[in-house]
């Protein structure tokens, strides 16, 4: 009995983790520029791949994974200056550069690097609760997940450079006149959401077969948790990644894998044509 | 004299904020009814109502003996409505004349449109601009090039917001003429409308907003005389 | 009606603009004369995507919808040519109503999902990511049908290895119909575009192509001139979609097979690169430019898959960041302007040189 609902739950927060971990990045540069990163993939790839490169160097895990993390930042932050910010009042362009930049990096991986890349086995074994065996290092993810949204409220709630972002979120003209610097405040904004998407990848780097195109795994979920979140991560990501993850795991459970996945997207058609700004929107005019 | 668009105990309220309290208001057949009050009193709201950019808190909304209330802007304009908003909104990479066109294309048999548009750009005073970029106009071409295509819908009722914003004043006497031209030729005219020597040139009719209500109503002679409304303007307080 | 062959939406008009077009028609319908039948099934091959690349045109550049779902649609129609042909025992009868069934299928997904997005009020990004979220989740569906159980009537979904057995499009005919192969595929394919680009380009500058313009450029205008937008969104959407529908069931004839690969990533890149290169608010641009893309993908294609992806991939960038408006419509600009001063001045002055 325990176990069969610990069942439940675990099913659950493996799939809200992922939700959570592979659209908080996206979420973040969506929020703050209104840009939708299509090269989203292409930076959670570069997390696994660093992780996976480094652990192979010798590094132990975590710092392994601080490494695909950092690499995927400071990526992110020279991205922004030499490709999306000539595009800043045209969204729909920097959205096409980042698809072409997509294309290059997976394209280009698979030429220099090849098909296949050693991948890493899942540490920390399982766990028993009742009947059933779990991983605990899913439980990790589960974790970090929740750290990541700590992450984002202390960021923009408790930071300087948070007080600056939404000030530029809410008026970036008048943040300007009063000394905020935009361009920087982009720059970061899109290094800390390229960031996340590579401590994603570097999360899930010991769960996976290593390929080039793996980042396209990862948009999908990414996508449709943004859709239905709307702009903000706190208010919009996190609602938006439990209604999922339960509608995911209910339809998984009952019905398998294919139906879950097709299921999730049709659920998030109805639900965008309720809820036109999302669960942002949505939660906003509840409270306003 | 036939009412043309009646407003019922209209409100709107954002939040807690109640930014149009019960307005009732007529507009009848033939008359240049202006709309004006300070700042904030809620007059670009109301408009937003009334062309159907926001939907009422409460309220009803009749045009041309319809409940229009809930009804979708494209088609409270195809009932016969027309609105130049507050900011010159154009198709700003399209050719002027092609602005027109897609203003009328609709009301105007195809054999007659390059007449039609012709006739029209002549006398908005853009007969030379015709291939240009609508976005290149001045910011006052822009506007009466808006008002060209507020007219072009052949409504029977046309909303003008704030139409001479950012206008030098000799620009204002003329959109002032060309407003009195319209409305000779059997147009309804309702505008909102800062400038009062504009109110005053053209107005036939005042409704004064202030707080979300009506303030006062009457003929421009009243308004002006009226020394509540020259308080609310100037700030005085009201004497209790 | 012909009248609307040359208009605000479409660049090219007058004898000299038609001239070229005649001989580049000519020249084309000439060209298996003197081809090897091999280059003129691949030529064919090419034609099939231009399809999909006008209805992108039609909807991303005439009216501003961003949509990356073009091999959704063309999957689906392929797949669903497949499916009633092969059902159906193949023949005439079977790929004719095939042809029928995937358009139909792919028209009233489009409707559909179109209904849902642009009710949803879903625009600019959102719908460029949710329609290529669509697509990609049709590709990872369609890869997981491996097994036996994922047939529908005799037809078998096959997974990645894709799905075969139907027949080419077949017409009615003496000896149980025409196929539609080779050198024949090659002049109906020829004579559908011809089509198909003319009628496109009629409707581009009749009045529902000037609320699309109108639309693009600012749709809350569009609105308050009385136009119901989403209306003609939905309809736009739905008229793109169906041609890349169309290019499904021709690419499905043309090799007798489709796999979830033509739907999926990269495949899905193509159409926007396509039509974004060649200059997206003009159909002529896209027609040439599309073309001319696919023979030089292919040319490489031959030494490296990889790479060809990649200069796709750079080329697209590069349009965005310096050519936003499109390679192929900045030079027929430059053309136009350049035969406009030639009008002007009819003779250079030379004299006045010296």
């Amino acid at each position: 009995m325990l176990g069969n609902l610990f069942a439940g739950f675990y099913q659950f927060a493996d799939v809200f983790a992922f939700l959570v971990l592979s659209a908080a990045g996206l979420a973040i540069i969506f929020g703050m520029m209104g840009v939708i990163n299509m090269a989203h993939g292409e930076f959670v790839m570069c997390g696994v791949y660093v992780t996976a490169a480094s652990y192979h160097a010798g590094l132990p895990l975590p710092l392994a994974q601080a490494c695909g993390t950092a690499v995927a930042f400071l990526i992110g932050m020279v991205l922004e200056a030499v490709v999306i910010r000539p595009l800043y009042t045209r969204p729909l362009d920097s959205l096409l550069v980042t698809w072409g930049l997509s294309l290059v990096v997976t394209q280009g991986t698979l030429v220099l690097v090849g098909s296949t890349f050693p991948g890493i086995g899942t540490p920390l074994g399982g766990f028993r609760v009742g009947d059933y065996t779990f991983s605990a290092y899913r439980m990790v993810l589960f974790a970090a997940a929740i750290g990541v949204l700590g992450f984002v409220w202390f960021l923009f709630l408790r930071t300087r450079f948070g007080i600056q972002a939404r000030a530029v979120m809410q008026n970036p003209g008048m943040a300007q006149a009063l000394g905020v610097r935009r361009n920087r405040v982009y720059a970061l904004s899109f290094g800390v959401g390229a960031g996340l998407a590579g401590f994603c990848g570097a999360l899930y780097a010991p769960t996976m077969s290593l390929i080039p195109t793996m980042g396209s795994s990862f948009i999908v979920e990414s996508f449709v948790t943004v859709v239905v979140g709307g702009s903000s991560v706190l208010l919009g990501t996190a609602p938006a990644a439990v209604a999922l993850a339960v509608i995911r795991t209910g339809l998984n459970a009952w019905y398998g894998q294919i139906i879950g996945q097709i299921g999730l997207l049709v659920a998030v058609i109805l639900i965008i044509r309720v809820l036109p700004d999302g669960f942002t929107g949505w939660l906003t005019r509840r409270t306003a | 004299m036939t009412t043309l668009l009646e407003l019922q105990g209209v409100s709107r309220r954002f939040g807690g904020f109640l930014a149009v309290r019960e307005v009732d208001l007529a507009v009848e057949a033939g008359e240049i009814h202006c709309l004006i009050g300070p700042n904030g009193a809620g007059k670009s709201t109301l408009f937003k109502l009334v062309v159907g950019r926001y939907e009422p808190s409460a309220g009803r909304i009749h045009f041309r003996g319809h409940d229009v209330t809930r009804d979708a802007p494209h088609s409270r304009v195809q009932r016969g409505m027309s609105i130049k908003m507050q900011a010159p909104s154009v198709f700003r990479a399209l050719p002027v004349r092609q602005n027109l066109h897609i203003a009328m294309q609709h009301h105007v048999p195809p054999a007659e449109l390059a007449r039609e548009e012709e006739r029209l750009l002549e006398l908005l005073g853009l007969a030379s601009e015709g291939a240009r970029p609508a976005g290149e106009l001045s910011h006052g071409q822009q506007q009466w090039l808006e008002i060209g295509m507020a007219v072009a819908l052949k409504p029977t009722l046309l909303l003008l917001d704030e139409p001479t914003a950012g206008l030098s004043p000799e620009e204002t006497f003329r959109t002032g003429e060309l407003v009195q031209r319209l409305a000779a030729g059997g147009m309804t005219v309702l505008a909102v409308e800062h400038d009062m020597s504009f109110v005053k040139q053209i107005a036939t009719r005042v409704t004064v907003l202030h707080l979300g209500q009506v303030f006062a109503r009457g003929s421009v002679e009243e308004i002006v005389s009226d020394p509540r409304v020259a308080e609310i303007y100037l700030g005085v307080p009201h004497a209790a | 009606m012909l009248k609307l062959l040359e208009g605000p939406q479409t660049m090219g008009r007058g004898p000299a603009f038609w001239g070229a077009a005649g001989v580049v028609l000519l020249a084309a319908l000439a060209y298996p004369m003197f081809a090897d039948p091999y280059d003129v099934g691949n030529f064919g091959y090419f034609f099939v995507w231009i399809f999909m690349a006008l209805g992108l045109c039609m909807m991303w550049g005439l009216c501003g919808m961003l949509s990356f779902g073009q091999t959704f649609f063309f999957g689906l129609a392929g797949y669903g040519y497949g499916v009633i042909a092969i059902d159906l025992g193949n023949g005439p009868l079977g790929t004719m109503a095939g042809l029928v069934g995937g358009l139909v299928l792919a028209a009233v997904a489009a409707a559909v999902l179109g209904y849902f997005m642009i009710y949803g009020r879903i625009n600019g990004v959102f719908f460029g990511i949710v329609t290529l979220s669509v697509t990609l989740a049709l590709a990872y569906f369609l890869g997981q049908t491996a097994g036996p159980e994922w047939a529908i009537g005799k037809a078998r979904l096959n997974g990645f290895n894709g799905m075969q057995g139907m027949d080419p499009l077949t017409f009615p005919g003496p000896d149980g119909g025409i196929v539609l192969e080779e050198t024949l595929f090659y002049y109906v394919l020829i004579l559908g575009l011809a089509v198909a680009y003319l009628l496109l380009r009629m409707l581009a500058n009749s009045r529902f192509g000037n609320v699309l313009v109108a639309i693009r450029e600012d749709a809350e205008r569009a609105e308050l001139l009385g136009y119901d937008v989403r209306r003609y969104q939905l309809a736009v959407f739905v008229l793109g979609s169906t041609l890349a529908g169309l290019s499904g069931v021709l690419y499905t004839s043309w090799g007798q097979f489709i796999t979830p690969s033509s739907i999926g990533l990269p495949a899905a890149s193509m159409p926007i690169i396509w039509v974004a290169f060649s200059g997206r608010t003009d159909l002529t641009a896209t027609l040439v430019g599309t073309f001319l893309l696919l023979l030089g993908f292919q040319s490489l294609t031959i030494y490296s898959q990889e790479t060809a992806l990649v200069l796709m991939g750079a080329l697209l960038m590069a349009t965005v960041l310096f050519v936003p408006r499109g390679f192929v419509l900045g030079i027929g600009d430059l053309l136009a302007r350049l035969a406009m001063r030639r009008r002007r001045e009819p003779r250079p002055a030379a004299a006045a040189e010296v």
